[in-house]
């Protein structure tokens, strides 16, 4: 056998022709002017199923293959739904939802048509708690789903929703499967849906590498513009960013640091999308730990950090300091904080409290911008008199740190460094505080019957102005508890090439059917 | 070496050499091959600047001064300052004391546990040893990334779990190397002869047996220490070792790393003194090995 022999010009001479291969790989190449838009997944799929999957990719994928009765619109556009699978769909009554399907939606695989008896089944499939979905919350509104016609019916709600139309119905929660091919599959279904009804089908999916999606040739409704969307799955947000400079990708959501870089030196042929996230982040102090018990304390603690520093070191600048969990997008925003950073305040505090040495533990995910800001928080805390321990935890075990079943650590916490993602209405940032989330997600432990009352009361008004001054309140009552120090709402920051015309909702995830050529 | 002394009376003696004078000659060995010095120096650098880091770093090492967040390498700060205005340097040079804090600690203990369970193993009973092996192989055969990874999501990062870490990797590889060693020795002569006259198994395992076995042992650490400095440097790298705010190389490289776009010199920074350390505790650990060993060095045979 002869050996083969590579020397240095071998080995250049291979690489250009590798490269230049690469290059005019149709899937690969630089795709907007193309068919195929290519676009970055930041997981792969493992659940497809509306009623059970576990967002990210899957909800854009969801998005492609599956319909709901209203869709949200860009929300730099502002938070606007449009009908979709409904052609009809209106308010009846303040608890009567009316809707009529559209005469050509059709299930894949002969399951004929899409039917009201398909959408009462796939929301009380969600909503019924014996099916134990994750966003059965979604539906806590509804009462049932009445069918009136093949194609139409109504849905009755228990009481007036405001949120229903923006939270549930045009979410992964509110999309239709189809009744008979699900029954048939056993009731549920992961990576296989067994019937759609979407503008795209799944051509081909490579685990954790990429999927692709094609045309559905049964969608008779406005047609994407791309006949092809393929996602390349790469999970790390600066690994995203290259793939993007090296032409693989035509979007891509970015990081902080790559955003500040893009500032200066944006990629050519590139649009920078940057906009307020959803996603919030604040300090949960546990008011019931016998360290915080003295309101004193907790107060002086809000006063002691100056969140702009954090802006500065953690959000490389990029980020505002948040006044609540309701980011300024949304009705109930509120203009300032109540108790604004000032280090005499809280040494006054302190020593009216009668605290020294007081070393506290502060708990938060071990990623970069976590760490950081824990740094930042040790160092102004520290400026007080007040030692900081930080303790960093793997995602796994910091998600079991504040909730009761899994033992006795949510009764101890101290501080913890927490961030949730929002969504379009501020009932769904706020739910979190309710009494009957301590133990759950509340992690301050935030006991108050007033919020439980404003929250139900938001949730009846209809009345938008009557809403946002009730979501104040409730975020007024957050502070004054002296359980919360909000930090910021998460910059948003993505790629597109010029040309290229992205649709990105409210929780910053994708809807494909609804990119365009600009 | 053994040094020749004639007598008066026209006899010799041989008169074996004392520690001092052995140490000597085996640093002269070690310095005699360029890697050797290489190693030798650079393990000095590193063991000094670790002694003395508080003296020699110009500012507080986890002093934040966002203001002066990512600036460049100056007069003022000699490798520029990380995300949070820390001076880099200082967190170089106080790193150093992290790192050798944590192998020193956990190679340490890592002997003190490994020498008792060796000498067990291999002076006791075939069935004690048979059990010891067991567990010391099933320790061995999990993967060191992944043991680590476990141990640190149970207990929490930290400088301990760290050198927890390190101590169950590397006793069973420690504690079977004295077990060998233990095994080739209980049958020697002198060994025999304590056995003859009624000494206690205490004596001679910690009398007799624990001097022959030491050394080697001490070598494979040493050889061991940049393998440990490396672990230590990763897990912290991942979030999972030393607390954010202390600093270590493996803090430093993972923040230089969110910056990279900014600037190289946080990477570098963090980098440098690992390869650094790599490199001069491996030479010096080789060449250490080179000079005590009588089958590779033939001027140290009996």
């Amino acid at each position: 056998m002869n050996a083969i022999s590579m020397n240095r010009r071998h080995f250049l001479a291979g690489a250009a022709a590798g490269a230049a291969a690469l290059a005019l790989r149709p899937g690969l190449s630089y795709a907007v002017e193309g068919d195929t838009l290519i676009v970055r997944g930041a997981s792969d799929i493992e659940v497809l199923d509306p009623a059970f999957q576990n967002g990210l990719l899957e909800e854009e994928i969801g998005r492609c293959l599956f319909v709901s009765l209203n869709r949200l619109d860009d929300v730099r556009e502002g938070v606007r739904w449009q009908p979709y699978a409904a052609s009809e769909l209106k308010q009846k009554s303040p608890t009567e939802i009316e809707f009529t399907l559209h005469d050509w939606l059709v299930w894949s695989g002969d399951f004929g048509p899409v039917t009201a008896e398909d959408v009462k089944f796939s929301f009380e499939r969600v909503a019924n708690p014996d099916n134990a979905s994750p966003w059965a919350y979604a539906f806590d509104a509804l009462k049932e789903v009445e069918v009136t016609g093949d194609r139409s019916g109504i849905i009755r709600l228990k009481a007036p929703s405001a949120p229903f139309w923006v939270t549930t119905l045009p979410y992964y929660m509110g999309h239709i499967v189809c009744k008979k091919a699900v029954e048939a599959a056993g009731g549920k279904f992961t990576t296989e849906a067994p019937a759609t009804a979407g503008p795209y089908v799944i051509e081909k999916w490579v685990p954790n590498q990429s999927l692709t999606l094609a045309l559905n040739p049964a969608w008779k409704g406005e047609p994407p513009t791309f006949p092809k969307v393929q996602f390349q799955i790469v999970t790390d947000d600066d690994a995203a960013a290259l793939a993007y400079e090296s032409r693989a990708l035509d979007y891509t959501k970015i990081s902080l640091n790559t955003l500040a870089t893009y500032k200066d030196t944006l990629p050519e042929k590139t649009q920078l999308i940057q906009m307020d996230g959803n996603r919030f982040s604040w300090l949960a102090i546990n008011v019931n730990n016998p360290k915080f018990k003295d309101e004193k304390v907790r107060r002086a603690i809000q006063y002691a950090i100056d969140v702009s520093q954090i802006m500065e070191g953690s959000y490389s600048g990029l980020a505002a300091p948040a006044t609540g969990v309701v980011p300024p997008a949304l009705v109930g925003h509120r203009e300032a904080i109540l108790y604004p950073a000032d280090a005499e305040k809280a040494q006054a505090l302190f020593a009216e409290a009668g605290v020294s040495d007081l070393t506290v533990e502060l708990s938060a995910q071990n990623d970069k911008t976590s760490q950081l800001t824990c740094q930042i928080v040790q160092a102004l805390l520290g400026a007080v008199g007040i030692t900081v321990d930080i303790k960093t935890y793997d995602d796994a075990i910091y998600w079991t740190l504040g909730d009761k079943s899994a033992g006795d650590t949510w009764q101890t916490l101290e501080i913890v460094l927490m961030n949730f993602a929002g969504g379009v209405d501020p009932s769904e940032n706020l739910t979190w505080f309710r009494p009957s989330q301590i133990g759950i997600y509340n992690w301050s432990q935030f006991d108050s019957p007033e919020f439980e009352k404003l929250y139900q009361d938001g949730m009846a008004e209809t009345d938008q102005e009557k809403r946002g001054g009730i979501y104040r309140r409730m975020q007024d009552l957050m502070e004054e508890s002296g359980g919360f120090v909000f930090i910021t709402h998460e910059t948003f920051a993505a790629v597109a090439r010029e040309g290229l015309k992205p649709c990105i909702l409210a929780d910053g995830y994708l809807d494909m059917t609804r990119f365009t050529k600009a | 070496m053994a040094a020749v002394t004639a007598t008066t009376a026209g006899e010799t003696t041989i008169r074996e050499p004392g520690p001092l004078q052995r140490a000597g000659i085996t640093l002269a060995h070690v310095l005699s091959h360029p890697l050797g010095a290489i190693g030798f120096v650079l393990v000095v650098l590193i063991v000094a600047t670790a002694l003395f880091a508080p003296w020699i770093a110009p500012y507080s090492p986890t002093a934040i001064s966002v203001k002066e967040r990512l600036a460049d390498p100056s007069l003022s700060h000699l490798l520029g300052t990380d995300q949070l205005g820390r001076d880099l340097f200082s967190r170089v040079i106080v790193g150093t004391r992290t790192a050798m804090t944590v192998a020193l600690t956990a190679l340490s203990v890592s002997i003190a546990i490994a020498l008792p369970l060796g000498l067990i193993a291999g002076y006791g009973p075939r069935w004690l040893d048979a059990i010891m092996i067991l567990v010391f192989d099933s320790v061995s055969s999990l993967p060191m990334i992944m043991l680590g990874l476990a141990v640190v999501v149970l207990l929490g990062p930290g400088v301990s779990t760290v050198i927890l870490v390190i101590v169950l990797y590397s006793v069973p590889s420690y504690a079977r190397l004295v077990r060998t060693q233990t095994l080739s020795l209980k049958t020697r002569d002198f060994i025999k002869a304590e056995q003859v006259m009624n000494a206690g198994t205490p004596r001679i395992l910690f009398r007799h047996l624990l001097p022959n076995v030491i050394g080697p042992l001490v070598i494979l650490a040493c050889l061991d220490i940049s393998t440990v400095i490396t672990l230590e440097a990763g897990l912290s790298f991942l979030g999972l070792g030393v607390k954010p705010q202390i600093p270590s190389w493996g803090n430093i490289l993972s923040d230089g790393f969110a910056v990279i776009r900014n600037s190289a010199v946080p990477v570098i920074a963090g980098g440098a003194p690992l390869i650094l350390a790599t490199v001069g505790f491996t030479f010096f650990g080789e060449a250490l090995r080179d000079a005590l060993d009588p089958k590779l060095n033939p001027e140290r045979k009996p």
